[in-house]
């Protein structure tokens, strides 16, 4: 390829095009942003403009309203310019197709980093009794991305929050479209935990038909039960913390890739999970 | 791998008791509304049993009466003794009587029974 056009896309598509989102982080003589290493264009030493995120217009909708609303970041530190316009996306739509709700969340793998998710996790928070059903289809027609939408009432998202370690996880990341802060004191339901803990045991028996995606998933389940009832910080990345430690790994992708030694993580998975059950069934009469 | 047909029964029935026990517990949650929520979870136990379904013949056909037999016994009996040790310890609100009626619907939804 001729220099100029290389020069020329640099130029006018990769640079004209690049936006990344990030947050400013505290330093102790003067305070900075970080962005990633591994990027097009922004070389050291290039100049650039830092405006606040709140400020940015958003993207005008098909209908021609153009409003500007900023959404609340929750332990995201950056997130792709891509994701940015699916997030307005759906955040109109469901403004504009829900009568009434308190607040709209997207969480789970969405709001990790990268694309690796293969739906939206959206919480409603509402009252109401809204069909959901027509508006996942509006939005995975509009996104071609699958929704799983679940409204819930104010009350039994606190309820949830305080007894439910896969909520505290859930919500531990998430784009909200309202400020999101609940003081939550951690409550130990042994029936919730109970029943989430049945969830963990299929993997004790079933080793060998279950993929490593599910073999993390039933893991992470135990482990985030592990560190509630410990009253730990519950996050993905404590749990997944929690999970190298539990079962010596050096790397979480060593479930995720099924490359588990059956026999060790077996007798460990067991054990956490007895012991987990105990404490479970020890908070009945208490 | 090869696995013989005992050893496909025996980890078919612990996932179909594993949900049967998991349908029975929801109904003690307190909460409906949080109650609600879980209801999609034992998904995960049956989406199992149905791998070990499909390598249990008949495939395609209902099993025969005398593994139905076997098979609905030993789910009932399992659910009943985790369900038994858990109200011993205190557990409030387990209906036992959901039991058979539970085992029997999973049953049918695994097509191994009519």
């Amino acid at each position: 390829m001729p220099d100029f056009i290389e020069t020329f896309i640099y130029h006018y598509v990769i640079l004209r095009n690049m936006e990344l989102i990030s947050t400013v982080s505290k330093g102790s003589r003067m305070d900075q942003i970080y962005i990633p290493k591994n990027r097009h264009g922004l070389s050291i030493g290039s100049y650039v403009v830092i405006k606040p995120l709140e400020n940015a217009p958003e993207q005008a909708q098909e209908d021609g309203e153009n409003k500007s609303k900023r959404y609340f970041y929750y332990n995201i530190d950056s997130i792709e310019p891509l994701k940015i316009r699916i997030i307005n996306e759906i955040m109109f739509m469901l403004h504009k197709y829900l009568d009434s709700y308190d607040n709209i969340l997207i969480t789970g793998s969405f709001a990790e980093n990268g694309f690796n998710f293969n739906d939206i996790d959206i919480v409603v928070v509402s009252s109401s009794n809204t069909e959901i059903k027509p508006i996942q289809a509006k939005i995975q027609e509009r996104t071609g991305i699958k929704a799983d939408i679940i409204v819930i009432a104010n009350d039994a998202l606190i309820e949830g929050l305080s007894t439910d370690p896969l909520y505290q996880m859930m919500l531990s990341k998430c784009i909200a479209r309202e400020r999101f802060i609940y003081k939550i004191k951690d409550r130990i339901d042994y029936k919730v935990l109970d029943l989430h803990l049945l969830k963990s045991k299929p993997l004790i028996d079933n080793f060998d038909v279950l993929n490593g995606g599910e073999k993390y998933h039933l893991t992470r389940n135990l482990a985030a039960i592990k560190l509630f009832l410990h009253s730990k910080k519950i996050s993905k990345e404590s749990v997944d913390r929690e999970i190298k430690s539990i079962f010596s790994l050096k790397d979480i992708m060593e479930i995720k890739d099924n490359l588990l030694d059956k026999k060790r993580f077996i007798a460990k998975y067991k054990r956490v999970y007895d012991e987990t059950f105990k404490m479970i069934l020890a908070g009945i009469n208490k | 791998m090869v696995q013989n047909r005992n050893k496909l029964l025996d980890l078919f029935i612990g996932n179909i008791a594993n949900a049967v026990v998991h349908r029975i517990l929801e109904r003690c949650i307190d909460n409906q509304e949080i109650a609600k929520r879980y209801v999609k979870e034992s998904a995960t136990s049956l989406e199992i049993a149905k791998r070990y379904r499909e390598k249990i013949n008949p495939t395609e056909d209902f099993l025969p009466v005398k593994d139905i037999d076997y098979i609905r016994t030993k789910i009932v009996n399992k659910v009943n003794s985790e369900l038994i040790f858990r109200i011993s310890k205190g557990y409030k609100g387990i209906d036992l009587d959901l039991v058979s009626k539970f085992a029997d619907d999973a049953l049918k939804e695994m097509k191994v029974a009519e």
